[in-house]
């Protein structure tokens, strides 16, 4: 018995075997990479793992970062789509101007808000001296406390758009029928949009919020630029703790297991997020 | 008055959200002495292109900037090349069971890897076979990066189209690639086009992968660029600023010739 070829296959098999080259096997590469060291195979250091609290700081800061920051986005991307949806004029002017942020390179985000934070020479402390304010504490991204915070702001303002943009889509998509349904009976905004905007929107939320998280898990650039994970150890997270031990100290075994942990982890978490959307 | 607070909330997120970006583009323009001024000068300060001409007469600024046209603009190329005809294939074929679906699901998967986990095992790859600091071995990350997206978009796009035009010239007797080419192609030009802009800005604004796969100043692209020099020059915020806004245009312009596909593209083709 012979199974015919699927006739599509030939127009497909260019592009797998490029990504398969590109990415299948430089992933047995790597684990191969982390389980070997100078002697031969070893589990060494995925037994380091467990035992770093380093790695175990900037798993909990990635996190928080990502957690912090998509609870951000969200609610202000949500916010803007549903108050510019309900402007009379200049929808097309607004949504424009809101767009600009995630189109640079993140690498120039930061620059720009480098620029910004600056204790001394920074515009931001500059306008709160001129409001009379005391800024000589105010350090942002080099402080200790403040870094974090600093950091996660430069996302937010950056990224907002992504969220705002996915759901005006997704609330110009919504029917008119529900919401005429819903004046009819008498229902107010609130109740509108708790009862029938949000429902129907849900999974563009959905959709937005696996996008934007499987981004925010792998940060790198914004703090690389602004605080180099610093100072101390306040903004590092996984990416740049990786980077570091594999680019800086030549450890590629280590490297090597964090980052085939750190791919197990988030697959998982994307899984269950993609079975939330096609169940909804 | 609930009409006049709708729009001061709109005024403010608009100034929030451009007011770092006009903040760049002033201090590219301002003399050292205007930059470090204590009340901020927003709008009086007299311009100067000193910081422009500064960069440009740099010899790698502009070495920076051909790079990453060159790795852009050929990491596009390459991944529509490869990834049109996957997208045809998957569109207009009869597959098995649910095997479109799940060769495009893959193939999506790829798009969803981490950048550091691939970029160690990449490293290790380009510098056994000594594409480290070249071009190409950029480009090839690149292709790697984009081409799950253009599959995955172009494949809706394909979708999209009426499927008889292509069965009608079929019976006339024209080849698949015929098909493809000739009038599939044509049809499908504004998503491809809007495709090949998504890639350039993801090639233009990528960084990590040419910050590790680029380190001598001769392959360095516009990014990494500005990177070191952030670091080496913490000072010069007129040249840093002014990289800054070269930096940015080319994006802008790619933007705003496919705005139409925005949510599309950045969807990965979910909403259209």
């Amino acid at each position: 018995m012979t199974r015919r070829v699927p006739p599509g296959l030939i127009w497909v098999a260019p592009a797998m075997v490029v990504l398969a080259a590109l990415s299948i096997y430089p992933l047995l590469y790597l684990v191969k990479v982390s389980i070997s060291d100078a002697r031969g195979f070893t589990l060494a250091h995925y037994a380091r793992l467990f035992q770093d609290r380093l790695f175990m700081v900037a798993a909990g800061q990635t996190l928080l970062y990502a957690l912090a920051a998509l609870a951000l986005e969200f609610f202000f991307g949500l916010a803007l789509a549903l108050l510019v949806d309900s402007l009379a004029h200049g929808r097309a002017l607004v949504r424009v101007s809101l767009l600009a942020p995630m189109l640079l390179p993140p690498v120039v985000a930061a620059v720009i808000w480098r620029l910004i934070y600056n204790p001394e020479f920074g515009v931001l402390n500059g306008m709160l001296r001129q409001l009379g304010f005391h800024t000589q504490s105010l350090t942002w991204t080099s402080g200790r406390n403040s870094a974090m915070l600093s950091v996660i702001l430069v996302d937010v303002w950056q990224w907002t758009p992504f969220m705002f943009l996915l759901l005006t889509a997704g609330l110009q998509a919504i029917p008119s029928e529900p919401l005429e349904a819903a004046r009819v009976d008498g229902a107010g905004y609130w109740r509108t949009l708790r009862d029938v905007v949000l429902p129907l929107l849900k999974p563009t939320i959905l959709l937005a919020l696996l996008l934007r998280s499987m981004d925010l898990l792998r940060i790198f650039d914004q703090i690389f630029i602004l605080t180099q994970g610093g100072p101390g150890s306040a903004t590092e997270t996984v990416s740049l703790y990786i980077y570091r031990t594999a680019f800086r100290f030549s450890n590629f075994g280590y490297a090597a297991a964090m980052s085939f942990v750190g791919l197990v982890i988030t697959t998982l978490a994307a899984r269950s997020l993609m079975r939330l959307i096609k169940t909804s | 008055m609930k009409t006049i607070l709708k729009y001061t909330a709109a005024l403010l997120a608009m100034a929030f959200a451009l007011a770092p970006i006009y903040w760049l583009i002033t201090i590219s323009l301002k003399t050292e002495i205007d930059q470090f001024a204590s009340p901020p000068l927003w709008f009086h300060f007299t311009p100067t292109l000193r910081h422009y001409e500064g960069i440009f007469a740099h010899d790698a600024f502009g070495r920076y900037f051909l790079n990453s046209l060159i790795v852009s603009t050929c990491s596009t190329l390459i991944a529509l090349a490869l990834g049109l005809p996957a997208a045809y294939g998957l569109a207009r074929f009869h597959w098995p069971g649910d095997w479109a679906n799940g060769i495009s699901f893959w193939i999506l998967s790829n798009r969803m890897l981490p950048p550091i986990v691939t970029i160690i095992p990449m490293f290790l790859m380009l510098r056994e076979v000594r594409l480290l600091n070249t071009l190409a071995g950029l480009i090839l990350v690149d292709v790697a990066l984009n081409l799950p997206f253009v599959v995955w978009m172009m494949r809706g796009f394909v979708e999209d189209l009426p499927r008889e035009i292509e069965e009608a010239a079929m019976l006339d007797g024209e080849s698949r690639l015929g098909v493809l080419l000739r009038i599939v192609l044509p049809l499908v030009r504004p998503g491809l086009a809007a495709t090949a802009v998504f890639c350039l800005i993801v090639a233009w604004n990528e960084f990590l992968f040419a910050l590790i796969l680029s380190q001598t100043e001769s392959a360095m692209t516009l990014p990494v660029g500005i990177a070191s020099h952030v670091t080496q020059y913490e000072i010069q915020w007129g040249a840093m600023s002014a990289a800054g806004v070269v930096a940015i245009l080319p994006v802008l312009i790619f933007a705003s010739a496919a705005q139409r596909y925005f949510v599309r593209g950045l969807s990965l083709g979910a909403i259209k």
